[in-house]
């Protein structure tokens, strides 16, 4: 029993030699008239119950909030710190696999889907024409998938995009404000930097004539980015237009 | 004080792995404070109050995180939100409580500091303790009874640490001046009125 409230019993003493330290101190003295002398062997009874019961349900498992944090602060934040370190790792290689992804899944889509993929570069490639060879293709190539046509026409691919790019990036290199257009970053970023465009576009280019020649109109697909590139190098001399009308779909 | 510290820090981190028994230490150890530091709030209703306490405290033991001292800190936090419960309905029943009514008849400066030390009752002690200024009152007893360390008090009270030692401080020092009595040990300038 006396060890049941360990600190009214030191104050217990205390009160009995109040002498000995020449004053009694009020926080023992306090300290020993308000804290319960005794614990109330029903109510732990019901405590114990409770705990069993929450701890055959699962409780103890549960998630730590912060309100229920009391280590030492230092201690605290070097672990708060830690996380947030974590999520910043974690969110980083989640977007770069996103990325990555993005990519594979756009130059897959010019393997798999060889009806769509042959008849987009052909029109939204070229900016302007697109509008008028529209209306003589569409009867042939609309039919199938119209709503798919509409979206291509509108929204060229990124792999497309990057090829056409490719293309048109040897000319243009050397103009430090072509550059700096959006487009042209996207695809520096894409290839992960400026010194790494040359490789990643020969990469993307090696992709896109072997899509071109999975069926008849390919040979026409394959000759097309050829006049593309005739347009391409016009654009040198304003460089900034084609950029800006491929890469802001 | 301390070496009950690692004791209960050690019963509750057994209590977290599913022990029972160290569970009823845990309680044996923090209870008197608690319920103590109840009373000073919600007078006679804290033996229910800290029974629906320790309901949660049982139900949450699996998030809390930290040793003994900490342990303390997160049942005051607990029990002081049910507590607060507590008040709030009884603001929407109003009754009058024993604490208020035998204010006036607190037990006047004892002559000598050995009769003030025999004669202090729990009682008269919670009637002191009521009569000092809200967060004064809850100041000193978290620091003294529930034995809560500066930063603890203020993390129970959501207050800063130095508004929380001011108040603890003028606390003690008006319950000493009721009591005759030293034992402030840190003697800031004793001007009359000026709590609050």
């Amino acid at each position: 029993m006396g060890e049941r409230h360990g600190h009214g019993g030191s104050s217990d003493r205390r009160v009995a030699h109040p002498g000995e330290a020449g004053r009694p101190d009020l926080g023992e003295l306090l300290a020993s008239a308000v804290r319960a002398e005794t614990v109330d062997a029903e109510s732990e009874a019901r405590a114990v119950a409770a705990f069993r019961t929450a701890r055959d349900e699962g409780a103890l498992a549960a998630r730590t909030r912060r309100r229920d944090d009391w280590r030492p602060r230092e201690q605290r934040r070097a672990i708060r710190s830690l996380k947030a370190m974590c999520a910043v790792l974690l969110a980083s290689l989640t977007l770069g696999g996103v990325a990555v992804a993005a990519i594979g899944s756009a130059s897959d889509e010019d393997g798999d889907d060889q009806g769509r993929a042959t008849a987009r570069p052909s029109r939204s490639v070229p900016d302007r024409p697109a509008a008028e060879s529209l209306p003589g293709e569409s009867p042939t190539l609309a039919t199938p998938d119209p709503s798919g046509r509409g979206r291509a026409s509108a929204h060229p691919t990124q792999a497309q995009d990057t090829v056409a790019h490719c293309r048109a990036y040897d000319s243009v290199k050397d103009r430090g404000k072509a550059l700096n257009s959006t487009a042209w970053q996207r695809l520096v970023t894409a290839a992960g930097g400026e010194d790494k465009v040359a490789a990643y576009c020969a990469e993307q280019l090696a992709d896109a004539p072997r899509n071109g020649n999975g069926n008849g109109a390919g040979t026409g697909n394959t000759k097309q980015p050829g006049a593309t590139q005739g347009p391409a190098s016009p654009a040198t001399a304003s460089p900034t237009k084609p950029a800006k009308s491929n890469g802001k779909p | 004080m301390q070496a009950r510290d690692a004791e209960l820090g050690a019963a509750v981190a057994r209590a977290q792995e599913g022990d029972e028994v160290a569970f009823a230490a845990a309680y044996r150890i923090v209870q008197p404070g608690l319920l103590g530091y109840l009373r000073g709030i919600v007078g006679d209703d804290a033996e229910d109050v800290a029974s629906d306490a320790w309901l949660e405290i049982a139900r949450d033991l699996g998030r809390f995180r930290g040793d003994g001292a900490g342990f303390r800190g997160w049942t005051a936090t607990i029990a002081r939100h049910r507590a607060l419960d507590h008040l709030r309905r009884l603001k929407v029943r109003p009754r009058a409580t024993a604490l208020e009514q035998d204010l006036l008849e607190l037990p006047g400066a004892y002559n000598t500091h050995d009769q003030a030390l025999e004669s202090l009752s729990t009682q008269d002690a919670l009637r002191m303790v009521a009569g000092l200024p809200r967060d004064q009152a809850e100041a000193v007893l978290l620091r003294v009874v529930v034995g809560l360390d500066g930063p603890a008090a203020a993390r129970v009270l959501g207050k800063r640490p130095g508004a929380v030692r001011t108040a603890a401080h003028r606390g003690l020092k008006r319950l000493a001046q009721q009591l005759g009595v030293g034992g402030v040990t840190d003697e800031g300038p004793r001007t009359l009125g000026e709590s609050g």
